[in-house]
């Protein structure tokens, strides 16, 4: 999830490019030698899997707990140099974003349902509506 | 799997209460961006590392060293230190937030490390370049801890009465005397204490710092405590003990302004801690008028509990503001800094300690169970009442500036 648009790809984006194999929503990592067994969260639980190195890892946040910052660092952190770096002096082309916001909704509101009388009725109109 | 949006950080919610919302008790209002980064820190540090662990600490007695340890390699072992010897070179207010925040988390272990962080400071502020070098760096990483030795058997209000004796020797002191309810007594290593190297009264004392280990020193039985129980206290007892004069911090006759400059500190930072206390009273009380029902209905929904909880959230955003000032004075070495120390320890320690009784009494039967939170805080800053200068010794030094000025 990108901090922009979360969209959920930029991983995904990178492994498909380089043709690495890809860990997504990754919570446990174990290296081996050559590969690495990554624990991922999934809707239906985790799931394990074993993926050749090089790979692409995405971070899910129960991977590992952030470190506080210390009062020191707080302090210089307002004075690190902030350097900008535009895309083309590091050859890289195309910087500019290739998605285009075409539309922003709200979804619909919520209609009221209806009230059938008997199964056969109610099968009949999921199926006008589509959904069946 | 959207599962950032279903943990709020702990500290979030203490900021932002229930519904996500600034409340009017929120603390990090008026803060700069740097003060809101070490509140957050401290808040997550109370959270994560102390309030799961300070219910165990006040029924087992536990001294928390491991976890001080992890406080201090955030910086907090010598906050207003300077940097040259390992401190974090923070302001007065900066350390008022910070300690207020911590004390979310256990009000009697942040305690005992502002007494340890004003303990290094003196030695920082009044130490001779020497001195700041042997101390201070393993004192601020809190590799070694200190006690902060004024009040005696015979002296507690009447401090420079006290009695222990430091009859110098070639180039040693020989203490005789003993101090009562040290603050991390006998579990500490360094020892900074007031003691008489000349005559009577302030300007016949001296600050020398003892080290655990010197002979002649030892220390009296643990005191039981109704609270603070995270902390221990002992006597701590001279005998013939010999101490180099290279231990003594300023000239000799110079050790009560040292204490009492000290204290001033220490003041806010009590208030700070009593702040805490009372926030995290609020919170609970908070909560638990609206989940407790009795005649049909949600506690909150009483006008008498709504007011009263109207007026815990008043009272502690007026002693909040009257600590912040004094803190503020402090750093900015105004004149009246030390009788607004004095007013803000005063008020904030009173006012907090109603909130919290308020709080436990809201929680009807069982806010008297240890099970709860509550009862902890209650018993935890009943004492900022009564040390680093009792509630009636505040009112003293605000009355001779009224009527002596």
């Amino acid at each position: 999830q990108a901090i922009d648009d979360d969209c959920n790809q930029t991983g995904q984006l990178l492994a498909a490019m380089l043709d690495w194999p890809q860990g997504t929503f990754v919570s446990r990592v174990e290296l081996g030698a050559g590969s690495v067994r990554v624990e991922r969260e999934v809707d239906g639980g985790l799931e394990t899997l074993r993926l050749q190195l090089p790979a692409v890892l995405t971070a899910d946040l129960r991977l590992n707990e952030p470190r506080y910052a210390t009062l020191p660092n707080i302090m210089k952190a307002k004075k690190k140099p902030l350097e900008v770096i535009p895309a083309s002096e590091l050859g890289v082309s195309g910087g500019s974003p290739r998605l285009k916001v075409l539309q922003v909704q709200e979804p619909p509101a919520r209609a009221g349902g209806q009230k059938v009388e008997d199964v056969a009725t109610l099968v009949e109109k999921l199926r006008h509506a589509g959904r069946i | 799997a959207m599962a950032w949006r279903a943990a709020p950080r702990a500290a979030a919610r203490l900021l932002l209460g229930r519904r996500g919302i600034a409340s009017c008790i929120d603390p990090s209002v008026g803060l700069t961006e740097d003060q809101k980064e070490f509140q957050k820190v401290a808040l997550d540090f109370a959270a994560k590392e102390m309030a799961p662990y300070m219910a165990e600490w006040d029924e087992k007695e536990i001294f928390p060293v491991e976890t001080m340890r992890k406080a201090a390699r955030l910086g907090f072992g010598g906050i207003y230190v300077k940097p040259d010897v390992g401190g974090s070179g923070l302001s007065r207010l900066d350390t008022s937030i910070i300690f207020e925040a911590l004390s979310t988390g256990c009000t009697s272990t942040t305690a005992y490390i502002s007494i340890h962080n004003m303990c290094v400071w003196m030695i920082d502020t009044f130490g001779n370049e020497e001195q700041r070098r042997r101390f201070c760096p393993s004192l601020c990483s809190m590799e070694k801890f200190a006690s902060y030795c004024l009040t005696e058997p015979g002296s507690g209000s009447d401090a420079a009465s006290l009695l222990t004796s430091a009859q110098r020797k070639g180039d040693t002191y020989v203490l005789n005397g003993s101090k009562a309810f040290i603050s991390g007594g006998g579990d500490t290593d360094v020892y900074v204490v007031m003691c008489r190297t000349g005559g009577p009264g302030p300007k016949g004392i001296s600050c020398l710092v003892l080290e655990k280990g010197m002979p002649g020193l030892s220390f009296g039985k643990k005191e039981k405590k109704v609270g603070w129980n995270s902390q221990p206290t002992r006597a701590v007892i001279f005998e013939d003990c010999i101490v180099p004069v290279g231990n003594r911090l300023g000239a000799e006759g110079q050790g009560f302004s040292i204490a009492m400059q000290g204290l001033n500190g220490g003041r806010i930072n009590i208030a700070s801690c009593s702040l805490g206390a009372a926030h995290a009273c609020v919170l609970l009380a908070q909560e638990h008028l609206t989940v407790r029902k009795q005649f049909g209905e949600p506690l909150a929904n009483n006008q008498y509990l709504q007011f009263r909880l109207a007026e815990m959230a008043t009272r502690l955003v007026a002693a909040r503001l009257m600590v912040r000032n004094a803190a503020r004075a402090l750093q900015d070495s105004r004149e009246d800094a030390a009788v607004l120390c004095s007013m803000a320890k005063l008020f904030a320690t009173d006012e907090c300690f109603g909130i919290c009784n308020q709080a436990l009494q809201m929680h009807g039967g069982y806010g008297y169970l240890k099970d709860y939170a509550v009862q902890q805080f209650v018993r935890d800053i009943r004492v900022h009442q009564i040390l680093e200068g009792t509630n009636e010794v505040m009112r003293m030094i605000v009355a001779r500036n009224l009527l002596q000025g």
